[in-house]
């Protein structure tokens, strides 16, 4: 067992983690001297469905190029930090701070540093992509690092006797390795992806006044405008897309990740059934049988391409690595130059901004902080108050669990930031008021993670334990409380920590809301956020919120979860 | 009147191709005190079967009847020994030990009293408070075997209770299973294991019920005569055993 850090290492680790991150912040606002948002254009938008399919090709390049950027990136991270403990002891924390960030406060940072460097509509998309890019990038470098530090040392030792380094031991043993867990965490990317794609195009349509075309802007637009019928056919195109990739891309893709599973590693991940098409199943079997002749073709080819090809045969030529090392040595000096001038003019930034006069709303920030904290609560008890009974329910009832499963698969990969125009307008028209509208949308972001992990832990109660409490005649009631609860306490754990994950940036979304020219927000930090982003543009604002922001989810993180964490898999973990 | 009774035991499973049979027409009576084993190949239904007299599981057709009386639901006069332990990894050994004593509905104060005399029975001492993961596979078991016994059943039932263990600690825990057996202060007299092991049944069993497979019959009925306790080195053991395997292999 790893040994467990101490309370004061954890509290430097976050104090350490929250100085980076406002170098870091401090490194956009460096580069923003040149860009204001006020003379941002954007092309027109229009809400109607000749135009859906273009918005609808504009996200998807968007999500691709956030993509491929970001199974690039993670190859790399991955790879350098499973070179040894000195990389490993620097880049996998970085990657926790990463994780544990809500990349969604960071978008206009995003905005205004990307537009500096390339202006307009250029400039947007960058850092669209670069928002999505941060929403997939991290788990999926983990899962190459786990891929690479769990290959079994026989491997290793087997290859190096044969004397191959070099490219010849990336193509035949790292590269390989990694596939299966690259390809499971890039459909838990794309899924991610989608939500934070549509979450930008709201911010970019709403408060920042940038059209970028796309469904989330089409939705926000529908909504604004009150077309109904458009914004059922833009949702209904998303779920098409969705569908669409699980059926061409993914489905072929995890199946031909198989191939590449060491036999001994049996596989802990759920592997994914394709639980859409059970649900389309069950809607009609028509419906199903024209889905499968539609993607049958297409893919049947990728299928076959896939097949045919023999994992990763590439030009061994030594010209070619000459080149290579050539353009490593290049690279890498270019990197380093940019990180140490970004660092210093952060730094200087950073004091810059810290050393203007602090506004009163500074005051504030605690209370607002505690506002934003119990909205989050809010929402976490609303979603655990569903989500327990629904996994007990479907601990009782396999037949439960298995019509909740597909259902719950295909509601949550909708992303919930498509629904958001629906619901805010709906809520301020009933309630008249953002309250209720700001934890509804936290909800939307919090709950399937809880739930989709309460229903995994559900799925390995081992039989024994069941049969044993039934053997000994365990009341109903006995039953949850010493088998079924405690069982489902670690993915009740896990579930929260991603879920808190998820409201954090929902939140953001949540607390300010712009429709038809009207601002909706309520008392929070998100609000305070927006607001000094959209409104005063007070770079000194903008960095406290997020900062103090980071620091509660940093605290929670170590203080809160990281224990519970612990506690859970220390007692309750299944393996007797 | 037995204490049970199987009649015309038939249980199916759904299979690709429509219901898998497992147990077929399997009838058998054991009377007050016996010691009965069940032996036979994997796949013959055994455990099955153990599941239906405990009321786990419902036959597809047939009855089966405890002291005369038709078993509906659980069967709260047996208690089930699993091969695989089944203890609560997030309970302590006597928490694990009060489970079922605790479904009964028994006092706080009485249960601890029977849980710290079975504790003692096993050879518990001192482990109370660890917990499944801290002990060894033979203490894991005795806790499976305690906290069966705390119930004080009338019929215990036990499936492939020493498959699991290393050859040593299962020799050492059917020696001291044969002795709780015998000891008189015990409430337990009536004990049916299902074993693949045939000198386990051999050593231990009054009767011994030898099970065809796919699907489950029931091939044999024979008494152990053998005086105790039993020496595997003597002339009658292995004569037994031979009988018993060459049962097993004709119908394989």
């Amino acid at each position: 067992m790893a040994t467990r850090p101490t309370n004061a290492k954890r509290a430097t680790g976050v104090l350490i983690a929250l100085l980076i991150i406002a170098i870091v912040l401090a490194m956009f606002f460096a580069y923003r001297r040149s860009a204001g948002l006020g003379h941002l254009h954007g092309p027109r938008l229009h809400v109607s469905l000749s135009h859906l399919p273009y918005y609808a090709f504009c996200s998807f390049m968007r999500m691709t190029a956030a993509y491929v950027l970001a199974l690039i990136f993670s190859i790399v991270y991955g790879l350098l930090a499973a070179k040894g403990r000195a990389w490993e002891r620097v880049m996998l924390p970085a990657i926790d701070i990463a994780q544990s960030v809500p990349v969604v406060g960071f978008f206009p940072a995003a905005i205004y540093f990307f537009v500096s460097l390339a202006h307009g509509r250029f400039g947007v998309e960058m850092a669209a992509v670069f928002l999505i890019f941060t929403s997939q990038a991290w788990n999926m470098a983990l899962g190459v690092f786990e891929s690479v530090k769990t290959l079994p040392n026989d491997s290793i030792e087997a290859l190096e006797a044969f004397g191959a380094t070099g490219w010849l031991r990336l193509k035949r043993l790292l590269l390989p390795a990694c596939v299966p867990k690259l390809v499971y965490n890039s459909i838990l990317s794309w899924v991610a992806g989608w939500y934070y794609l549509i979450a930008c195009e709201i911010i970019a349509v709403g408060p920042a006044h940038y059209e970028l075309p796309g469904l989330g802007s089409y939705l926000m637009k529908a909504a604004d405008k009150g077309r109904t019928g458009e914004l059922i056919t833009g949702l209904l195109a998303l779920l098409a897309i969705i569908i669409l990739m699980d059926g061409i891309v993914w489905q072929p893709l995890s199946e031909w990740a198989e191939k590449f599973r060491y036999e001994f590693a049996a596989s802990s991940e759920p592997m994914r059934a394709l639980g859409m098409l059970a649900v389309l199943g069950s809607v009609g079997p028509t419906v199903l049988k024209i889905f499968r002749n539609l993607t049958r073709p297409v893919a049947g080819t990728i299928h076959r391409a896939l097949a045919s090809t023999p994992p990763f045969e590439a030009a061994h030529h030594p010209a070619l690595q000459r080149a290579w090392r050539i353009v490593r040595i290049g690279l890498i000096a270019t990197l380093l130059f940019i990180v140490t001038k970004g660092l210093l003019d952060g730094t200087i930034a950073l004091l810059r901004t810290l050393r203007q006069p602090w506004p009163s709303a500074v005051r504030q920030i605690p209370a607002a902080t505690g506002a934003s904290l119990l909205r989050m609560l809010a929402a976490y008890a609303i979603s655990l108050a569903w989500t327990i009974p629904c996994a007990i329910a479907a601990s009782e009832s396999p037949r439960f669990a298995r019509r909740l499963a597909p259902l719950a698969e295909i509601v949550g990969s909708m992303p919930a930031t498509a629904l958001f125009p629906l619901i805010v307008i709906f809520v301020i028209k009933v309630t008249g008021g953002m309250n209720l509208a700001s934890i509804l949308l936290i909800l939307t972001g919090m709950q399937w993670y809880v739930l989709f992990n309460l229903l995994a832990g559900i799925s390995q109660v081992p039989a024994d334990l069941k049969e044993a409490v039934r053997s000994f005649g365990l009341s109903r009631f006995a039953t949850w409380r010493k088998l079924t609860l405690p069982a489902i306490l670690p993915s009740l754990i896990t579930g929260s920590i991603t879920a808190w994950g998820g409201g954090w940036n929902a939140l953001i979304l949540s607390e300010y809301f712009v429709y038809r020219s009207t601002t909706y927000k309520v008392f929070g930090l998100g609000a305070m956020l927006d607001d000094a982003t959209y409104q005063t543009g007070n770079g000194l604002m903008i960095l406290l919120t997020l900062l103090s922001m980071v620091f509660v989810v940093l605290v929670l993180n170590r203080l809160v979860w990281r224990r519970l964490y612990d506690i859970a898999t220390d007692r309750y973990r299944i393996d007797y | 009147m037995p204490l049970l009774e199987l009649k015309h035991i038939s249980r199916s499973f759904p299979h690709a191709k429509g219901t898998l049979p497992v147990i077929e027409d399997l009838s058998f009576t054991v009377e007050e005190g016996e010691f009965v084993a069940v032996v036979g190949p994997s796949g013959c239904g055994k455990s099955t079967m153990l599941r239906i007299i405990n009321g786990l599981m419902e036959p597809t057709s047939g009855q089966v009847l405890y002291k005369g009386k038709q078993v509906d639901g659980i069967n709260l006069e047996c208690a089930l020994v699993f091969q695989s332990f089944a203890l609560m990894p997030w309970l302590s050994v006597k928490a694990n030990i009060e489970l079922g004593l605790e479904a009964r509905g028994v006092a706080p104060n009485e249960r601890e009293k029977r849980a710290s005399v079975y504790i003692d029975k096993v050879g518990l001492d001192g482990f109370e408070e660890a917990y499944p993961r801290e002990l060894s596979g033979g203490m894991k078991q005795r806790v499976g075997l305690a906290r069966a016994l705390a119930v004080e059943p009338q019929l215990l039932l036990m499936d492939e209770p020493f498959s699991a263990l290393d050859a040593l600690t299962a020799i050492t825990l059917r020696e001291e299973l044969l002795d709780l057996w015998q000891d008189k202060t015990m409430p337990v007299h009536n004990i049916i294991m299902v074993t693949h092991i045939i000198e386990e049944a051999v050593e231990l069993a009054d009767r011994i019920l030898v099970l065809s497979t796919g699907p489950g019959r029931l091939v044999a009925d024979l008494k152990v005569e053998l005086p105790r306790p039993r020496d595997r080195r003597k002339e009658g053991f292995n004569a037994l055993t031979d009988k018993v395997f060459s049962l097993i292999e004709e119908r394989a």
